[in-house]
């Protein structure tokens, strides 16, 4: 599938960036730096105080009203020493803000036992995903190594900073601030919690840990509640980042990356063994004991973007898989350095897909030949059938990342387009609800693109009618803060 | 505010007679945040630290945010120290079920663990012919 390219040049948007004030604060590309690199800038370390970002382009929506919350790795360098992996910089969440309007953007790095210590020495100390690190450092617990830099959720009253390997951090939803990390109950103290909870329509957010090949899985309310506590197990050891739920199952993809070594860093304790194929294990929401096993082709993946079932019990989910693991050891690490050449770095593109998971029998891997990853979904049919699909698409020559904001629709099997052009790096776009509506298309589609040109951040709204016809409205913070990886939404 | 307390450890206890010449390691905990069970505390020689095989321990009931407990009996040498807090009394290091610890621990000289317990090399005193003092963080 080829993706109709429509640049944005000569457009309003791009008159906008003209004025922007990129450049005006740190955060921004080093002197020295490929452009782009704006999106691998270390964060200042005090964050980004509450700042109006101008709108450039468009009318803002009538009863948009909400807060986007993203987290992502900010703390890159320590001098001349750049992080050894993407995964592995301290978490900073970004908040813009929008009423009546207007869009505030302020941001604050997550305050964990990593972030106070290596912001102390000053250096790079604990050992991660793909970073050795000190071997002095003290490890006594999984937080002690916890970046908390790659999704955000809310639940109840607070806003939990997530990694996959340790606690979520708690974070004040308006000031930012870190409030330590959360313990769902006393006995999983330290328990991992992946980045990665599925949200029910009714709020109740759902969740798995890793730990070799036992799997934690969580139950809370949406206030934030431990429900309910469980186990599985998968059998193997298996690097498990993401996962899918439909309404009645969780459903647990068991690439084969497997965890064979205890060498730090992580990726080095990996071992990619595409014999064993992809397994796909479907637990019983209503009992863990209840499980069944399914069958698929290898492939690697990160990120799924929901699960449903059709009524002869057949499991449908679109996942952004890959031929074999991507961001291994050293992922990233040329892109932090400002070093990227999409010869060298580039080949390794996803094919965005929809797993047929048959009642009985083998799963099937049905391929659109999209390059896109970050799939999102609409909250309301989170679990339940639905059709459509957000993602970043469009690989470039020029940088690394997505250009392309695309709109799957599974039940017509094509796709819509809006090409940002070479100057943007696209990131993960979010499904809002319009107020009052219930159709799927009563969506508005909000997300960042990072605009290399004017060095500056931007936040868009698509109508998810028509998302080609280009954003509706965005705003420039007239700055750049570092990419993120994931976000959360939360309605006024 | 701080509360002392002695406590002869058994096995010294027993061992009166023999090591009655021996000096007090005066143990303070520091940064507890639970007014509520038991600190459990092993003594270690080199042979044992490792295996958990202790040569003396004690537990001082938790009445506030610092503790001191009084080791009797030991010979003069080198020594390490494990302990943790036994929040729930239950007589057992609490884990969850990946097996992480779930209270508080800590070792002598606030020495800590990489993926595991201090080295002995470490957490490893002395204790002289006029004792030893430790003064270990909780957290």
């Amino acid at each position: 599938m080829s993706i109709n390219r429509r640049h944005f040049i000569g457009s309003g948007l791009a008159a906008g960036g003209a004025i922007g004030l990129g450049g005006c604060l740190s955060g921004t590309a080093a002197v020295g730096m490929p452009a782009w690199h704006a999106g691998y800038a270390t964060a200042p370390a005090e964050g980004f105080a509450p700042r109006a970002m101008k709108l450039v382009q468009g009318q803002v929506p009538r009863g948009l009203t909400g807060t986007l919350y993203r987290n992502g790795p900010a703390q890159m360098s320590y001098g001349d020493d750049f992080a050894s992996h993407w995964f592995d910089g301290d978490g900073m969440i970004q908040r813009i803000h929008i009423s009546d309007g207007r869009a505030v953007h302020s941001g604050k790095f997550v305050q964990t036992p990593k972030r106070i210590a290596e912001q102390a020495a000053n250096k790079f100390r604990a050992t991660g995903f793909g970073t050795i690190g000190d071997p002095t450092y003290p490890v006594q617990s999984s937080n002690d190594v916890n970046a908390a830099n790659t999704s955000v959720i809310m639940a109840g009253d607070e806003l939990l900073a997530l990694w996959e390997g340790g606690s979520p951090w708690r974070v004040d939803p308006d000031t930012l601030e870190s409030n330590g990390p959360k313990v769902w109950r006393d006995d999983l103290k330290g328990m991992p919690y992946l980045a990665h909870p599925k949200v029910e329509p009714d709020g109740s957010i759902w969740n798995l840990g890793m730990s070799g090949s036992r799997i934690a899985i969580y139950l809370a309310s949406a206030g934030g509640q431990l429900e309910e506590f469980g186990m599985t197990d998968i059998g193997v050891p298996a690097y498990i980042h993401d996962w899918a739920m439909t309404d009645k199952h969780l459903i647990i993809l068991v690439q084969p990356w497997l965890y064979t070594r205890q060498i730090p860093p992580f990726t080095n304790s990996l071992e990619w063994k595409p014999e064993d194929g992809l397994k796909v294990l479907i637990v019983d929401k209503s009992d863990f004991t209840k499980t069944r096993w399914a069958q698929a082709p290898a492939r690697a993946f990160f990120h799924t973007g929901a699960a449903w079932e059709e009524s002869d019990g057949t499991i449908k989910l679109d996942v952004a898989f890959y031929s074999e693991p991507v961001l291994g050891t050293g992922g990233g690490t040329p892109e932090i350095a400002g070093v990227w050449s999409h010869k060298d770095n580039g080949t390794l593109v996803s094919n965005f897909s929809l797993l047929v998971i048959p009642p009985k029998g083998d799963a099937r891997i049905v391929e659109t030949g999209l390059d896109g990853d970050f799939p999102q979904v609409d909250p309301r049919r989170h679990g339940q059938p639905r059709a459509l699909t957000c993602l970043a698409t469009g690989e470039t020559k020029k940088h690394p990342n997505a250009t392309t904001l695309t709109l799957q629709n599974w039940d017509t099997g094509s796709a819509e387009h809006f090409d940002f052009g070479e100057n943007r790096m696209v990131e993960e776009f979010l499904f809002v609800p319009k107020p009052g509506s219930t159709a799927e298309r009563d969506s508005w589609l909000i997300g960042p693109t990072l605009n290399i040109k004017t060095q500056s951040q931007e936040i868009h709204v698509f109508d998810c009618q028509r998302i080609s016809d280009g954003p509706v409205c965005t705003w420039q913070a007239g700055y750049t803060w570092p990419l993120g990886f994931h976000g959360t939404w939360s309605g006024a | 505010m701080t509360f002392t307390k002695t406590i002869a450890a058994a096995i010294a206890a027993l061992a009166l007679p023999v090591l009655a010449t021996a000096a007090p390691l005066t143990i303070t905990v520091e940064g507890i945040e639970k007014t509520q069970g038991t600190l459990r505390i092993g003594v270690f020689t080199a042979d044992g630290y490792d295996a958990g095989d202790s040569v003396t321990g004690v537990d001082v009931t938790v009445d506030a945010a610092s503790e001191t407990a009084i080791v009797e009996g030991l010979e003069p040498g080198e020594y390490g120290i494990k302990m943790f807090h036994d929040i729930n009394d239950d007589g057992n290091m609490s884990t969850n079920p990946f097996g992480m610890p779930t209270e508080p621990f800590a070792f002598s000289n606030d020495a800590k663990g990489r993926f595991g317990p201090a080295k002995w090399d470490a957490a490893k005193f002395v204790v002289t012919a006029d004792g030893a003092v430790q003064i270990i963080n909780l957290n």
